[in-house]
């Protein structure tokens, strides 16, 4: 027989216990020898309702609310039920009575007592009494014929007698027990019970059987027993719908008959063995409660679906009345789940039956496991269900006699098993823990603490805040009876729910209020209860019953109100935010139907998310909802999944973190109180064995971090992704914040691009690694601009020309756009322009569209350094690695040249190196203002001049003596300076030819940007020219920037072309010691030198150049941070080396 | 050493505090401390929270073994043996007299830790005196304490110390006339 025996719990001290179900199945009440009454609603229900109704209790019953108990004052009291309220003394005796039962309408009392008598009171008038005297020893048991004409007892004289009421007569007497003394002498307690219904049988528990008699007649019609059964049976109960006859005996044995079939159909032994001495029914005959001497409650559950099957299987022509009682029974169940889900199931929220089981025996306070005997019997009235059209034909009088309107549709009622509507979840204050509780946090969030107190002594409410700064502690009686509250840094806000005298009442209390009027009081109107409310910035929120959503100010003005398109869950508010989570609809098979809604209020008045469905997890409630200190919306369910709006991907919930992947046991949980995106953050307390925190000892908050969901975190790749999306998930809040108006932490917000943008560089060097370029393509379209040359840098020199050059491509794309985001600078517009045009016109070679890119940067920002690392990064990676690397100068310069050769054919020219790092440098240096215009021109080299310039370089680097073929330089660069201005003011004609032969490698790195008009000539000069004064300006301009800030680009070059006549050549000589004197280490340093030096002579700049990057070197091999690139790339090529 | 600097060194400590007030960073010589934010327990030296604790700044987190279960454990434990057994902290003597002047309202069991702490310090203190009565008394040279802590040691030092040198002392003049002194025994 399917039929689970539920774990035992401790109810009662030890001794005898007795135990009933109320009427409506949901309670199960317990009476023991500590005096007490207890109310479960479930075996699981860890915090049940007592009533001390004496020093012992020894009986009790239960019927339309009044709970009678026999104590040992020798009294039968009468209890309001659930209450618990005194409500008089039904009768007394003199000694303790030991027995009580109802009869079957709840009019009458039967109580049996040690003093012999068995006493029949009316419950309407205690006066009205029947005394029924002829037993010779204390009772033992009474029990009601159903019918109210008969009273059967069993007394320690050995006798069991049936009484007529009316008459007070004995009818008919078996002596069939065993003599004793006294109650606690008997072998047996012999609780006898008279067949509910039909009446017919009264079954006698006699040693290890049951014996059966017949109404009437008296005659014993059959004996139940039990082959396992050696020990003396103590109770008997009938099931509700008569067929059934259960009894526990002293050994722990509970056997249940079908008492037609007379076959046990169900056996359980009890757990310990103790003798059982209470058993009871459930109303839907589903389930059996019983109780020990040992003060314990247990409960075998799933009985109905069992015995009707048997019943179905071992008699066809089986009593007629059961069909009629098993509609009874689904007429039950078939309410209950929806009362419940209505009036108090929604504080534990569906759960699917079972699932938990384990888990909520150590769970004091959820209430989750409440319901769960209204989905078991569910689901066996669903299996009786199915069976019932087989049973319909057997409807007949008997069935239509008990007079049940709905029996009479039950039978219509069409087969239904599938998904079954969970009980839609009650509202509550996130940050609080269930009401029911005497010591509860009534709101904990980031402000402060609430806490309830509503005991014996004290009815209380207790506001202390984490910051004393806010406000000092408070402690209010709470006379209102507040089940609700929120905290701001404003106001303490609570309210109660109304009574049938009292409306429910919103009260605030506005703390940081100017004036002497700190609190503030609202009635709603009658039949209006607020559910959930919540304190925004200068407004506060309150939904009701109504399906309606009040606001008011925070002084108590009454602002909106509207309507919620179903009824609340819980709401919550931040600044000028209110999120609102309602039912949308009835969810099935445990989910709940939630939708979400919020609204912003302030200037911008809006809905933002318009009644969205919430997206919990499978099974689940919600457990918390809220904001984050940063205001973005947040929330948690049951499972521990916490959600995080993500306001750039259209409003949708992401995962950020399960917190119950931090738990050790499965029956632990965190109580979340906050949730902080930066730093990142979830506070919550860690409760051990519970859903919630008690109040005392006072709970400590612990930090989680956040994690999202992202497969493969194990590994490096999944790790820096999932820091990656995390990063930037939670700094969305910095949009939302700086859109709508609030200050934000520009410092923050750069360093968290600043960390994303290292992830990426990251992510990026391990897809080269795994040479996934693809993927490094894909990562470097999330990176910055900066971040892009740094990544182009990388994937040359690790040698992977295809990813660099698609990735200069990016870098371009990636330029245009910022540069058509960004309005530009009136003097420097034309300029760009000019140069972007060059750059389309030219790019395709890597290396040009870099060049382009990073002059682009230039003009918008500091021109400088961008060139500088530019080129530098080139000149590194010619330095650094081998000659393919060493080519990409010369793919600059021929990118320029009309014949556009591939990297690859131009290269073997290692030597060019030296040259190239010092022209490099010295046009990073120069870069500045003059750098535009360089840019320009520069890039004309034309192909005739480059294989002189080659030729040259590679010379120079061979004989370590070029020096005199440089030495001109000196005077040169002013010359060529102005004929590049005078170049681009008015095309004119270079001056020194020779000059410009002889310094080409210098020039050639500089020359990105080809504007086609110039002729080749013209562009030679300029390039010559500008390696010497471009170093220069590169020092100067901001000078003469700062002395004439009016100047245009022109403007500002002819300016600085003057003060650069002016120079001395003594200075620029010193600038050559200087060089001189740091000579490098490395041999290609030496050679540099060499090089530069020869240049040098002339040519100050050079030198300085060389210091700088030095310098650089050591900064870069430091750090490398995507902002200062420059620096970093001049350092990196020198590392390499 | 005096007591008082035993003490000293035990508040630099680190104890858990939840403030009750904002403050960011501060930097110390010793280390940065903080941020503090209201509710949050943080990491402090001893000294800073009992500090924040008189000017009612903040809760004190107890420390994880000053809980009676845990200390009963020890105490059970360091009566069992005979040699010392390791101490939560080992400054833990100094600990509890500190969290338990200036903050008891925030330990719970206050009174029965009190109790407990001078249960394991009575059982470490009389077997400290014990092996110095050993090693007295069997003349060693050297012996090997492990375990002990700093306020321990301090208790017994100054005294030990003196004292040997008294015997020593003592010894050094007897030995020359060992003989003489027995004499002076049997007279």
């Amino acid at each position: 027989m399917p039929c689970e025996r539920k774990p035992m719990r401790y109810g009662h001290s030890e001794g005898h216990t007795d135990v009933c179900f109320d009427d409506t199945g949901k309670y199960i009440v317990t009476c023991g020898s500590d005096g007490d009454v207890r109310i479960w609603e479930s075996l699981d229900d860890d915090d049940p309702k007592s009533i001390n109704v004496g020093e012992k209790a020894y009986s009790l019953a239960l019927k339309n609310g009044k709970l009678v108990t026999a104590a040992s004052n020798n009294t039968v009291q009468i209890h309001t039920f659930p209450e618990g309220d005194p409500d008089g003394i039904l009768t007394r005796f003199t000694t303790n009575a030991t027995h009580i039962t109802y009869n079957s309408s709840g009019s009458r009392v039967a109580a049996g007592s040690s003093d012999f008598m068995v006493k029949v009171v009316e419950m309407y008038d205690s006066s009205q009494q029947k005394t029924l005297r002829g037993h010779t020893a204390p009772i033992l048991s009474v029990t009601f014929d159903p019918k109210d004409e008969f009273l059967a007892s069993a007394s320690c004289d050995g006798s069991v007698a049936v009484w007529k009421i009316e008459e007070q007569t004995q009818v008919t007497s078996w002596p069939l027990l065993q003599k004793s003394n006294d109650v606690i002498n008997a072998k047996s307690l012999c609780r006898l019970a008279w067949q509910p219904k039909a009446a017919k049988l009264l079954a006698v528990p006699v040693e290890t059987t049951v014996q059966l008699y017949q109404r009437d007649s008296w005659a014993q019609v059959g004996t139940l027993s039990d082959d396992l059964g050696t020990q003396a049976i103590n109770v008997v109960a009938w099931s509700p719908c008569g067929k059934f006859l259960a009894a526990g005996s002293i050994g722990g044995l509970l056997t249940v008959w079908d008492v037609e079939s007379k076959l046990c159909v169900e056996r359980q032994t009890h757990e310990k063995g103790y003798t059982v001495c209470g058993l009871a029914w459930h109303p839907s005959g589903g389930q059996i409660a019983y109780t020990d001497t040992e003060g314990c409650l247990g409960v075998l559950d799933g009985l109905s679906s069992s015995s009707s099957s048997s019943s179905t299987t071992t008699s066809s022509t089986m009593t007629k009345q059961a069909p009629a009682s098993y509609d009874d029974l689904f007429d039950d169940d078939d309410d209950r789940p929806l009362d419940e889900g209505i009036s108090e199931g929604a504080r534990s929220p569906a759960k699917n039956p079972g699932d938990e089981d384990d888990d909520d025996d150590l769970i004091p306070a959820t209430g989750r496991a409440r319901n769960r005997s209204a989905f078991l019997d569910d689901e066996n009235s669903l299996d009786t269900g199915s069976l019932k059209q087989g049973l319909d034909k057997f409807v007949d009088d008997v069935g239509s006699a008990i007079v049940l309107p709905a029996a009479v549709a039950a039978p219509l009622r069409p087969v239904y098993d599938g998904p079954m509507p969970t009980p839609p979840q009650k509202a509550f204050q996130p940050g609080s823990t269930p009401a029911h509780l005497m010591h509860r946090f009534m709101m904990w969030n980031s402000v402060g603490i609430v806490r309830g107190y509503n005991d014996d002594q004290d009815n209380a409410i207790d506001v202390e805040f984490h910051d004393t700064a806010v406000h000092h502690a408070m402690h209010l009686t709470n006379s209102l009876g507040h089940t609700v509250a929120d905290l701001s840094q404003e106001a303490v806000l609570l309210a109660c729910p109304g009574t049938d005298e009292l409306a429910s009442k919103l009260q605030c209390l506005h703390f940081s209020s100017w004036d002497t009027n700190k609190e503030w009081m609202v009635d709603l109107p009658k039949g209006e209860d607020v559910q959930a409310l919540c304190l925004g910035q200068g407004w506060a929120a309150a939904a009701t019953s109504a399906l309606m959503l009040r606001l008011f100010s925070i002084g108590g003005m009454q602002r909106e109100l509207f309507s919620l398109p179903g009824p609340v869950v819980c709401i919550a508010g931040h600044g000028e935010q209110l999120l609102v989570v309602y039912h949308r609809g009835t969810g099935f098979d445990g989910e709940q139907a939630l939708g979400v809604q919020l609204l912003q209020f302030g200037q911008k008045r809006r809905q933002v998310i318009h009644g969205e469905p919430l997206p919990l997890s499978r099974k689940s409630h919600l457990s918390w909802l809220g904001f984050t200190a940063e205001g973005t919306p947040c929330f948690i369910d049951s499972e521990g999944v916490v959600r995080l709006l993500n306001r750039s991907l259209g409003n949708m919930w992401t995962p950020v973190c399960n917190t119950r992947d931090n738990c050790k046991g499965k029956s632990d949980h965190y109580w979340v109180v906050g949730v902080h995106e930066n730093p990142q953050q979830l506070r919550c307390i860690p409760c051990k064995g519970s859903r919630y925190p008690p109040t005392l000892p006072r709970p400590a908050v612990a930090v989680l971090p956040f994690k999202l969901p992202l497969c493969q975190t194990t590994t490096e790749k999944g790790q820096m992704e999932e820091q990656y999306w995390r990063s930037v998930l939670l700094h969305n809040h910095y949009g939302f914040l700086s859109s709508s108006g609030y200050e934000i932490d520009e410092e923050g917000q750069s360093q968290a691009q600043k960390e994303q943008q290292e992830l990426l560089m990251k992510m990026f060097a391990l897809s080269c690694k795994l040479e996934r370029e693809f993927r490094s393509v894909e990562l470097a379209e999330l990176m910055t601009q900066n971040v892009v040359t740094l990544a182009i840098r990388y994937a040359s020199r690790s040698g992977r020309m295809a990813l660099a050059q698609r990735l200069s491509d990016l870098a371009l794309e990636k330029a245009n756009q910022l540069q058509g985001e960004e309005p530009q600078e009136e003097e420097e517009e034309p300029l760009q322009y000019t140069r972007r045009n060059t750059g389309y016109s030219q790019s395709s070679s890597e290396m040009g569209a870099d060049r382009q890119h990073s002059s682009h940067r230039q003009a918008q920002e500091e021109e400088v350094d961008e060139e500088q690392g530019q080129e530098e990064h080139m000149d590194e990676g010619d330095v650094a690695e081998s000659k393919r690397q060493g080519l990409n100068p010369f793919a600059k310069g021929t990118a320029a040249s009309p014949e556009k050769p591939s990297p690859k054919p131009v290269s073997k020219e290692g030597r060019v190196n030296p040259f190239k790092v010092s022209s490099g440098l010295g046009r990073s240096g120069s870069a500045g203002g003059q750098n535009r215009v360089t840019n320009v021109l520069d890039s004309m080299m034309s192909s005739s001049k480059k294989p002189t310039a080659l030729l040259s370089s590679s010379g120079s680097t061979g004989k370590l003596n070029k020096t005199p073929f440089l030495k001109p330089l000196a005077p040169r660069p002013k010359t060529k300076t102005q004929s590049t201005l005078l170049h681009m003011n008015a095309p004119k004609a270079a001056n020194k030819k020779a000059a410009e032969e002889r310094e080409p490698a210098v020039c050639r790195l500089k020359q990105t940007e080809a504007p086609p008009p110039a002729s080749p000539a013209e562009d030679v000069e300029n390039k010559k020219h500008k390696s010497g004064f471009q170093l220069w300006l590169e020092d100067n301009r901001r000078i003469i920037l700062a002395d004439n800030p009016d100047l245009e680009e022109t403007d500002v070059i002819k300016e600085a072309i003057g003060r650069f006549r002016t120079l001395s050549a003594d200075d620029r000589l010193t600038w050559t010691e200087r060089a001189k004197g740091q000579s490098g280490d490395v041999a290609d340093m030496k050679k540099r030198k060499r090089g530069e030096e020869s240049r040098g002579d002339k040519n100050g700049q050079s030198e300085a150049d060389e210091t700088r990057q030095s310098e650089a070197d050591e900064t870069s091999a430091k750090k490398k941070k995507p902002l200062d690139t420059s620096t970093k790339l001049s350092a990196f090529a020198f590392n390499k080396n | 050493m005096d007591p008082s600097e035993v003490e000293f060194l035990a508040e630099k400590e680190v104890v858990k505090i939840i403030p009750n007030f904002s403050l960011d960073k501060i930097y110390l010589i010793g280390g940065d401390l903080g941020p503090f934010n209201p509710g949050l327990p943080v990491d402090v030296p001893v000294w800073l929270a009992l500090n924040l604790k008189q000017r009612q700044k903040c809760r004190i987190v107890p420390p994880e073994w000053m809980d009676v279960e845990k200390l009963e454990e020890i105490r059970e434990l360091e009566r069992k043996e005979d040699t010392f057994t390791p101490v939560p902290s080992p400054y833990y003597m100094e600990l509890t007299k500190l969290l338990l002047n200036h903050a008891s309202d925030n330990i719970p069991k206050a009174d029965e830790i009190r109790t407990l702490v001078k249960d394991i310090w009575d059982t470490r203190i009389a077997k400290l005196r014990l092996s110095a009565d050993s090693f007295i008394s069997q003349q060693e040279a050297h012996a090997k304490l492990d375990n002990l802590t700093l306020m321990e040691i301090n208790t017994t030092r100054s005294f030990l110390l003196d004292t040997l040198n008294c015997m020593y002392k003592l010894r050094s003049n007897l030995q020359p006339g060992s003989s003489g002194g027995k004499s002076q025994d049997h007279q």
